[in-house]
Order: C-alpha cells, then sequence, then structure tokens
C-alpha cells in the first residue's frame, strides 16, 4: 500500500512538473530565424542603434518604430527595442499612453503568431526608470532572450525578470558588443 | 466634559485640514530629496546653471573676488564645454545684467546673425538642417567678452580657465548628456568631426564615459590669449568660414569680423508690484511681459492654483496662446522691421488681449488659428528701424491700427462683470471699442501664417540657461543656444556650430531671413526687482516653452508663494498657436484634466515631470533676510551652488 502511495505522488509530482519544464524547454528551443522586425517600445532613437548592430551582422531586418500587428506578416522574429523619448514620441506624434496601448497590441499579435520576441536595452541608466520602465518592463517579460547593456540592469531589473521567466539573458558591457549575442542569436 | 473635548479635538482637526487644503498646491510642488539637492542657500552669492561642474566654476570665480558678471561669464564658457548640447563657442544668446549700486540695468544680445551672402541659398529646415546653410555667424564669444570688458573684475584668462580644463582634461557624460546623445544619435554621425568628439566606434558615449575636447581647448586658450579678436579674425574664424562654405554656406571673412555683440537695456515690465527686466527684441521677453499683463487681470491666487484648478489652467493656457500669436505676428529683429515693442508690453494692450479670452471654453478650438491681437494701436514712441522711412512706418503703422474712437467702461461681449468674474479688480481705464476677436481676425489676413501644417521652427530648438547673485546683489540672467540639440552637427577647430537659421519663418511676417539679421528667438532671461531690491533671477532652455515656463515660475513665485525649489518642482504646461495640442505634465489633479477636455482643450499628458517643460535655473532673495536661495530644475542635471 506504501509502495502504491509512493508511486502514486511520485506520478503526481511528474504530471504536476511536466508543464513547466516543457515551458523551460519551450523557452531554451526557441529558433530565432529570419526576416526581422525591429521596432521601438517609447519611440527612443536607441532602436537606430539596434539597427546598425543588426547591419553590422549583415541580419534580414526591417526597422518599424511604429510597427503594428499587421506588420508582423512573415515576420519570423520580433525585435523591440525599449526606451522612453519625449523627443520621439513628440516626433511620432503619439502620447505616451498611445505608445503603450501599440506596443500591447504588437506583443500580444506576437505571442499569438507564435514569433519570439528578442528584447535588446541598450540605453543604460538613460533608457532606465521613470518613463522607460514602462516599456521595459512589458518588452522583457515577454521575450525570448534578452540583450542588455550591463548600466541598464545595474539594479538587476533585467536580470529578475529573466530569472523568474526563465528568459535567456546576455549583458554586455558596451553598445557596440551587443551586436556579436545578436548575431549569434541568428546563426543558431 | 468629555464631548467637549470631542468637539475642540474636532475643530482643531478641521482646521488643520483646513489649513492643509488652502494650501494644496504645496503638495503638488513637494520636495523632494533630489530636488533639494539641486538647490542651495547663501548670503554673499549663488549660481545656478544645468551641470555641476559650470556651476561649480562660478562659485569659484565669486569665492575668488569676482562679480556676478565674472561668474556668469566662467559659467558660460564653461557650461558650453560640459552640456555641448545646449550651448556653446559656435552659439549665441542674451543676458540681463543688473547693476545693484547704481541700480542700472542691461542687455547683451549676442545672438547668431546671418552672414551678409544669405540670400544666394534658400534654406530648407528639414534638408539643410545639418549642412553649411543652417550656420549663422556666432555671437557667444563677441557677448561674453563684451560683458567681461563693460562690467566684470577679473581678466579673461582667469574665468576662461575651468573651460580650458574641463574641455582638456574631460569629465565624466551625466545623465541628461547621455540621454541626449542617444536621442540625437542620427545627427551625431553625420559629420566625422563631430562623430569622432562625441562618438566611440559610432555609438554614443554612455553615462560616467569621459569626453574630452582637445580641440575646443585648443581654441579657448586662443580666446584666452586674444580675447574678441581670437575667434573672430585669425584662424578660428577662417576655418569656420571655410568649412561652413565647404558645407554649402555662403560665408565671408568679413561676415566675423564686423559681428559685435549689442549693448541695449533690457524690456521692462510689471506684475503685481515686481519689475520684470527682460530680454529685448528680437528675443522674448516682449511674450513674457504681454503674458504677465494679461493674467494680472485676474486673481489668480483666488481662482486656485492651475494643478487643481480647471479655471486658472484654461486662463494661463489661453493667455499663452495669444502671446505667442502676437509674439509671431509681431516680433522680429528691430533693426530692420517695425517692431511695436510698447504696445506689446502695454498694460492697456494686456488687458484687451484677456478680455478676447472665453472664460468657460477655448476659442478658438484650434490653437493654430489663434488670431494675433493689435499692439500698435498701443504703441507709441517704438523707434523705427534705421533703414526705414517715417512714411514707411507710418504705413506699417496704420495697416495694424484701427480709428475706433476710445471709450471706457464695457470690456468685451460679456460687459463689465468679466474682471469680477475672474476674480480680479475692475478698472476704468480706457479701452478701445469693439471686441478684439474681431479686429484680431481682420488683422489677422495680412499674413499667411494659418496653415494648419506650419510647424513652429522654434519647436525643437535648445539652450542653457544660468543664473547668478554676488554679494553686492549685481544679478545676472543669462541664455544661450546652439539652436537645436548639437546645433548644426558641423564641428570646425573643437566649436559646435549653430543651426541658427531655423529661427526665421517662412512665412511673411516679421521675421524672414535677411542680410545680417538676427532671428526672433524664445530666449527669455529675466531679472525682477521687488520694491526696488533684488528679488529673483530665472531663466529655461526648452525652445518655444521657454516663454510659457518662465511665466509659470514666475507665476508660481509672486501669485503662489511658492520657493524656489517649489517652484522647480511644480507641474508646468505649454500651449502655443502652433501646437495642436495643450501639454500637461504628470501631477495635474484627473478633474482638472477633465474639465480642461471638457472646455475643448485638446490634452497631451506626460505621466511625471520631463524635459520637454524646460530647466529653469532660478535664485529668490528673501525679502526679509536677505538670504539667497537657488534652485535648477529637476527635469535636467543642473545645480544650485550658494555659500
Amino acid at each position: 500500500m506504501k509502495t502504491i502511495l509512493t508511486t502514486l505522488c511520485a506520478l503526481m509530482l511528474i504530471v504536476a512538473l511536466a508543464p513547466a519544464l516543457s515551458a523551460e524547454e519551450e523557452k531554451a528551443a526557441v529558433a530565432f530565424e529570419q526576416p526581422i522586425l525591429i521596432s521601438s517600445a517609447g519611440q527612443s532613437a536607441d532602436v537606430k542603434l539596434v539597427a546598425m548592430l543588426a547591419k553590422k551582422q549583415k541580419l534580414d531586418a526591417t526597422v518599424a518604430e511604429m510597427a503594428q500587428p499587421a506588420d508582423l506578416g512573415n515576420v519570423k522574429t520580433l525585435v523591440i527595442v525599449p526606451g522612453f523619448s519625449s523627443k520621439g514620441l513628440g516626433a511620432a506624434g503619439v502620447s505616451q499612453k498611445e505608445e503603450m496601448e501599440r506596443v500591447e497590441a504588437l506583443v500580444q499579435a506576437a505571442n499569438e503568431a507564435k514569433i519570439p520576441i528578442v528584447m535588446v536595452h541598450i540605453g543604460g541608466n538613460a533608457r532606465r526608470g521613470g518613463q522607460s520602465d514602462g516599456f521595459n518592463k512589458i518588452a522583457a517579460e515577454n521575450s525570448a532572450h534578452m540583450i542588455v547593456v550591463a548600466q541598464g540592469d545595474e539594479d538587476k531589473f533585467f536580470s529578475q525578470i529573466a530569472g523568474e521567466k526563465k528568459i535567456e539573458i546576455e549583458v554586455v558591457d558596451k553598445i557596440a558588443l551587443a551586436a556579436a549575442p545578436l548575431g549569434k542569436l541568428f546563426a543558431k | 466634559m468629555c464631548s467637549r473635548v470631542v468637539i475642540r479635538q474636532t475643530t482643531v482637526v478641521a482646521l488643520l485640514v483646513c489649513v492643509v487644503l488652502a494650501f494644496g498646491w504645496l503638495s503638488a510642488a513637494a520636495q523632494s530629496s533630489e530636488d533639494l539637492q539641486r538647490a542651495a542657500s547663501g548670503r554673499n552669492g549663488m549660481v545656478a546653471t544645468a551641470h555641476p561642474l559650470a556651476s561649480q566654476a562660478a562659485l569659484d570665480i565669486l569665492k575668488a573676488g569676482g562679480n556676478a558678471v565674472d561668474a556668469a561669464v566662467a559659467a558660460a564658457f564653461a557650461i558650453g564645454v560640459v552640456e555641448p548640447d545646449g550651448s556653446g563657442l559656435g552659439g549665441g544668446g542674451g543676458m540681463v545684467i543688473y547693476l545693484n549700486e547704481t541700480g542700472q540695468s542691461f542687455y547683451i544680445n549676442y545672438y547668431q546673425r546671418t552672414p551678409a551672402r544669405v540670400n544666394e541659398f534658400s534654406y530648407d529646415p528639414e534638408a539643410d538642417r545639418y549642412t553649411g546653410e543652417a550656420v549663422l555667424v556666432p555671437g557667444t564669444v563677441a557677448g561674453l567678452t563684451l560683458a567681461l570688458e563693460k562690467f566684470g573684475k577679473l581678466p579673461l584668462s582667469q574665468v576662461i580657465q575651468p573651460a580650458i580644463t574641463l574641455a582638456e582634461e574631460g569629465f565624466e557624460v551625466d545623465a541628461t548628456l547621455a540621454q541626449l546623445l542617444l536621442d540625437n544619435i542620427e545627427m551625431l554621425q553625420v559629420h566625422e568631426a563631430t562623430s569622432e568628439m562625441f562618438l566611440d566606434d559610432g555609438f554614443p558615449k554612455m553615462q560616467g564615459d569621459v569626453l574630452e575636447q582637445p580641440a575646443l581647448a585648443h581654441t579657448l586658450r586662443i580666446i584666452a590669449e586674444k580675447g574678441h579678436d581670437g575667434f573672430y579674425t585669425g584662424p578660428v574664424a577662417e576655418h569656420i568660414v571655410a568649412k561652413v562654405n565647404d558645407e554649402g554656406g555662403a560665408m565671408d571673412i568679413e561676415d566675423f569680423t564686423t559681428y559685435q555683440a549689442e549693448l541695449t537695456k533690457p524690456l521692462e515690465g510689471t506684475y503685481r508690484g515686481y519689475h520684470i527686466l527682460s530680454a529685448n527684441a528680437p528675443q522674448s521677453g516682449e511674450a513674457l511681459i504681454q503674458a504677465l499683463n494679461m493674467l494680472e487681470n485676474a486673481d489668480l491666487k483666488s481662482m486656485g492654483y492651475y494643478t487643481q484648478s480647471a479655471e486658472t489652467a484654461h486662463l494661463l493656457a489661453e493667455t499663452l496662446r495669444r502671446a505667442y500669436a502676437d509674439r509671431w505676428q509681431f516680433l522680429g529683429d528691430p533693426d530692420f522691421n517695425y517692431v511695436p515693442l510698447n504696445g506689446l508690453i502695454s498694460k492697456q494692450f494686456g488687458r484687451e488681449r484677456f478680455n478676447d479670452i472665453n472664460r468657460y471654453k477655448a476659442e478658438p478650438r484650434d490653437y493654430r488659428t489663434t488670431p494675433a491681437g493689435n499692439p500698435a494701436r498701443y504703441d507709441q514712441a517704438t523707434q523705427r528701424p534705421l533703414d526705414m522711412t517715417p512714411a514707411q512706418a507710418d504705413r506699417q503703422q496704420s495697416e495694424w491700427s484701427d480709428d475706433d474712437e476710445e471709450v471706457t467702461g464695457s470690456y468685451n461681449e460679456w460687459g463689465e462683470n468679466l474682471f469680477d468674474n475672474w476674480g480680479g479688480k475692475k478698472t476704468n481705464t480706457k479701452v478701445k471699442k469693439g471686441t478684439q476677436s474681431d479686429k484680431a481676425k481682420k488683422d489677422s489676413t495680412a499674413v499667411s501664417d494659418d496653415d494648419d501644417d506650419f510647424d513652429d521652427e522654434e519647436f525643437d530648438g535648445h539652450t542653457t540657461h544660468l543664473s547668478v547673485i554676488d554679494k553686492d546683489g549685481n544679478m545676472v540672467s543669462l541664455t544661450q543656444t546652439l539652436g537645436t540639440f548639437f546645433g548644426s552637427g558641423i564641428t570646425v577647430d573643437g566649436v559646435l556650430l549653430n543651426c541658427g537659421m531655423s529661427n526665421f519663418s517662412r512665412t511673411s511676417n516679421n521675421n524672414m531671413v535677411e542680410p545680417l539679421k538676427r532671428p526672433r528667438s524664445s530666449i527669455t532671461p529675466t531679472v525682477v526687482l521687488k520694491d526696488g531690491k533684488p528679488f529673483c533671477v530665472v531663466g529655461s532652455p526648452g525652445a518655444s516653452r521657454i516663454i510659457c515656463t518662465v511665466v509659470l515660475t514666475l507665476v508660481n513665485i509672486i501669485d503662489f508663494d511658492l520657493n524656489a525649489v517649489e517652484a522647480n518642482a511644480a507641474p508646468r504646461m505649454y500651449c502655443q498657436k502652433y501646437e495642436d495640442y495643450l501639454f500637461l505634465e504628470g501631477g495635474f489633479d484627473r478633474d482638472v484634466v477633465t474639465q480642461l477636455e471638457r472646455m475643448g482643450h485638446n490634452l497631451r499628458v506626460y505621466e511625471g515631470l520631463d524635459l520637454f517643460f524646460g530647466g529653469v535655473q532660478v535664485i529668490i532673495v528673501d525679502p526679509t533676510t536677505g538670504v539667497y536661495h537657488g534652485s535648477a530644475d529637476p527635469r535636467r542635471g543642473g545645480v544650485a551652488f550658494g555659500y
């Protein structure tokens, strides 16, 4: 009887853990493919720098700062560059609220279409706190992979999300050093 | 017994609640510890700039025996090094100087000026922003050396030394500069010398990285040795002229050798008994004084604090967009155009424009159709330009004037009750008959500025401001600029050149491009006296927001009794003719936002404080104790130092 109970408990534990392990495995097994769509979350000019990094790595990437769900079309990977910029929002003619709504819709559409999201945060302290962190959070939490310039993660903001959500994170010292890990993702 | 105690306690609590509510606006302007770190108090001197290193340079000069002008010049040279996005040797500006001992005040206009051959090209602000066409002849060195020569005590070599050291040895990039390098990355990549200065392998320097500017240090040394001529004659001028022409401009060495800063008087006005000294034309002290003249007709304090009273916020918005509309219509370089300055800053015109405001709704609904008023009818003794004949001046003035008879009494279509409705006092001052709006609509047809697609040329502009007071009560309020962030992006001998051409208008008004002309600018360096004594030094960067921001800061200080730190922490708003929105910073009551929308305002609400709304450097002198209180704006990286 004792053996039966032990076996049953073990089976239940396996069943309970199985989905979690699968999700983790699923995250680890995500394939990042091209073509890539690079978009902003917060309309900072950082998106242009990430486009430079992608170009350096000869990636098949299109930049659409204000990308909408309809732009996902044949996109295989969505790269989101978070960071608030009032100058950028002004140039785009949108409010912070409207920008957040756009990002939420884009992320949701990508998730539904099973398009993996890569978050690239390169702005350091300049794109942390205040109005930036709302965009950082939604981009980070919905990503399958993060590349972060170290200054932006001094308080472990991104590392903590990565740990909790079992997301791979790569931290680099300088913006220029983000190019290699970005390229490597698509070389797998 | 017990119930009496309860009643007494209840009464005390109720009274406390009343006191808290009565001063409720202070909660909106709470002093955080970070705000206080940017503030200082002292009796011997005070300086507030956009960067701690520039404030330190000025403070050291004050402690070394320099006066406010010496300290301001030291800070102005230094800020051009440590805040290179906002100003520098390649730009220009203006400063109000008040000498306490004699009660004299001066204004030095050292704004950039067009080259003589400016008409050889047609500048397109979109396509040519980062070319030689954008560059005007810089005025910073002329202005600062003139100020020092006329009013300083220390030699140029001493006051410029901190700037040289900072450029040579470098300094750590702060959070504000790091953000701006990121925000402006594309334009910084356009020109090689600029990329080499601010970028590492094509990517922006980050907070904490060291920025060295050896070429700029070399140019500063030449100026230290040769003064004004070190910049306007010889190799530096030759190199700039050559580079500007290589990049598509049309500049000659004579444009440099003939450049002089102008020593004039500040524009003067009053606000609730305070004496306002501000930037003369074509800079924007005029708009500040006009807005204050309009607001003076209402009792803002009784109406309520503007983050908690939709009525007050509405009045501010409607006032400001009218002041901006009039500024756009009439303000320009007075050496080239008849500018009805005395009319614009007259109390009568202020009242007339105030009466044009609908108390209950935004009118006209579309900000861009805000008609200009007619200040010419109140304009007396404004000098016409030297090259304008009396007949021309009369003709221009008659176009703006009308022949309505003067009447007393009724102020507008709502009648005499309007002033009382706003909480102000009704007076019997003579005003013109007829509604201002009707007349102004007629006048506005004279220019083609009602284009819905028109953008304010100064929207993206950027500047820096610094305020100084010394132990003797001498005050300097100085604002200088490169035009927009990092100017044209063209660097020569370490000098980042301006894009001042963007300050000119493209449609017909007083601010059209002409040879050897200075463009209109939003800069509004201001000094305030109370009972003839120093009271306040204030100013802000922030392009077209400058005027709004300085008005709000003075309203916060004078109407709502906020101190320097509170005035800087208070939420701001921005509304003008060439905008589609009334911009509100975070901190406005939700009910106020809702009511403003109901009144017809098209709102854009920020979540918190934002550098979009400027970066005020303010010093207030306590009238009772004489202690100086300085504050740098928490929206940017500045700090006030005093001793």
